[in-house]
């Protein structure tokens, strides 16, 4: 096929930015530019040829869809409560909550001390990479399943979820510390370094308040995911809580009215979570 | 005058093949300003980081107020440290603390691991960082946040946390590459007068070849990691500067004789 000079983009170097059909290009299609692209549409095509070819048996698709649907319209305009009362439920959101709390704060204190050692800047690069390696071993496999390991030895139930989760935690924290630890400038160390001061002198006066902020929305992030995992651990795990709630209303009783009361309130905390975490960013920078 | 410093034969070498120094011999005197000049890569940063040993030369001996610096232990380290102040050209403060916190930190060296980590100064330590931080100009800044300061007063700030000290020496390393003519004044005369009147021997690495003839007692030229120039500012005639820089002074624009003349005027 014979291409037209004029659609040809020309040589960069030629002198001229290229020129493609009498338009001036405002970029040069790069390696890794053309790798996005390949990597999207082999993407859109898998899509199709799985729609085409799932194993759809009874379910058709469309009607399948228009029951969702009509699913979540009975979970989200009728709310009710059947089973248990508000204060009830507010308890085992209560419940689900310190969950979160209790294994992000053991998750926060065990990684910030991890996180120390894994930062290159302030250990050696043996001890930095061996912790850095577990970390990232510990993280490559998923939390609910450290939790099911876990229920191994625990049990399944609330001292397995808490096992799990924290350890899950301990990893994800510990690189997202050591990381805004690594970007403090050397020469503050250097400066402190030259005065005399020692390793935990340099660590208490220099490294912590430079890297709070971070430390803390980083805390904060992992404890809105450590919220999301407590409700699906209450089910999954019999942790207790409102997601076990929710498990029973959608798994036993099928009572969907229930089932959108408890998402109305858990979506409601994730709200006050997000709002809570911005308000504190905002008085640390002030 | 007694010898304060004195490099003998000191070498460093980064990993296999960089020689940042080599067979360097020089001394200073107590109370003495000296000023090291030379080109970007000549190894000025390296020579004065040697002396508080943020990094250890390869070779050779350093001799510190009678310590022989390259072999002493952890605790005397310590000690050594205490004893030398040094300023850089990014100041290098903790920007989220206060100044007055910035500057009290010149005197964790003095201070057992956890009471400096808790931050727990003494009032006398308090005291003489206010006092000095007046000296300086800074008394209205104190209780500031460092990153609400602009660069002239954050070096202040640095030199102020370096006097707390109390040290023998102050090591400032290009000290005022960062900053305009007039705080780089401020900050040069500051260098000065804690030179005569306080006797603190003062080391600054310097870029401003006129600056480095108007303030200092002498002047050490380094180029390629090798002393090359030391002597009086009046004894460095063009062919120093070729020789310290590479290059005909002419045609860097540096007039020897001009500069002094300007401050002379100042
Ligand atoms: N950490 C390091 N690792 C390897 N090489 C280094 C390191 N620090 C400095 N060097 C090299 O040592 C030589 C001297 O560097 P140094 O920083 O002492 O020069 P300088 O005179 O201070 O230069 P400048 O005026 O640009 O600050 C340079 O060639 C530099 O590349
Ligand atoms: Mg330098």
């Amino acid at each position: 096929m014979a291409i037209s000079p004029a659609a040809q983009p020309k040589m960069v170097n030629d002198g001229k930015p290229p020129l493609v059909n009498g338009r001036l290009k405002l970029r040069v299609l790069t390696k890794s530019m053309l790798a996005i692209r390949v990597t999207l549409i082999a993407l859109a095509v898998l899509t199709v040829i799985g729609f085409m070819t799932f194993n759809y048996q009874e379910v058709h698709l469309l009607k399948g869809i228009a029951t969702t649907f009509v699913n979540f319209k009975t979970i989200f305009a009728s709310p009710q409560f059947s089973h248990f009362t508000f204060p009830e439920a507010v308890h085992q959101l209560l419940i689900t909550l310190s969950l979160g709390v209790l294994t992000t704060l053991i998750g926060a204190l065990i990684a910030l001390f991890l996180s120390m050692l894994a930062a290159e800047n302030l250990s050696n690069k043996t001890v930095s990479n061996s912790v850095k390696g577990l970390m990232a071993v510990i993280r490559a496999v998923p939390t609910v399943l450290w939790v099911l390991i876990f229920a191994v030895s625990a049990g399944l139930g609330s001292v397995a979820a808490v096992i799990g989760m924290s350890f899950h935690s301990i990893s994800y924290l510990t690189k997202a510390y050591s990381e805004s630890f690594e970007e403090l400038d050397q020469g503050i160390l250097e400066a402190l370094q030259g005065c005399g001061a020692g390793w935990w002198q340099i660590i208490c006066q220099a490294v912590l308040p430079s890297s709070l902020t971070s430390i803390v929305s980083w805390t904060f992030i992992r404890f809105e995911i450590n919220f999301g995992v407590s409700v699906a651990m209450g089910a999954a795990a019999g942790a207790g809580g409102i997601g076990y709630d929710m498990f029973m209303d959608s798994a036993f009783y099928y009572n969907l009215h229930e089932m959108g009361v408890i998402t109305y309130m858990i979506l409601a905390v994730a709200m006050l979570l997000e709002y809570l975490s911005l308000q504190m960013k905002k008085r640390i920078r002030a | 005058m007694t010898t304060l410093l004195q490099f003998k034969k000191v070498s460093k070498q980064y990993g296999s093949s960089t020689v940042a120094l080599s067979d360097v011999n020089f001394s200073v005197n107590e109370g003495e300003l000296v000023s090291i000049i030379g080109p970007s890569g000549a190894g000025k940063s390296t020579l004065l980081r040697c002396i508080n040993r943020l990094i250890d030369a390869t070779s050779g001996e350093i001799i510190f107020d009678g310590m022989d610096v390259l072999s002493i232990g952890r605790r005397n380290l310590k000690k050594l440290r205490t004893k030398i102040g040094m300023i850089f050209q990014n100041y290098n403060l903790v920007e989220r603390l206060s100044v007055f916190e910035n500057v009290l930190h010149g005197r964790l060296g003095y201070k057992t691991a956890l009471v400096g980590a808790l931050g727990f100064y003494h009032e006398e330590e308090k005291a003489r960082a206010l006092e000095i931080l007046k000296s300086l100009g800074l008394e209205e800044q104190i209780y500031k946040r460092c990153d609400q300061l602009s660069g002239g007063q954050k070096q202040r700030v640095g030199i102020a946390r370096a006097l707390v000290q109390e040290p023998r020496v102050l090591l400032a390393d290009e000290p005022i590459a960062s900053l305009d003519p007039s705080s780089s004044k401020v900050i040069m005369d500051h260098l000065k007068n804690i030179c005569e009147t306080f006797g603190i021997t003062v080391l600054v690495n310097l870029h401003q070849l006129d600056v480095a003839l108007n303030y200092s007692d002498r002047i050490i030229g380094i180029s390629s990691g090798r002393v090359v120039f030391d002597g009086m500012p009046s004894a460095l005639t063009h062919d120093a500067i070729r020789q310290i820089y590479g290059s005909d002074p002419d045609g860097l624009n540096l007039n020897v004789e001009r500069p002094k003349e300007v401050a002379q005027k100042r």
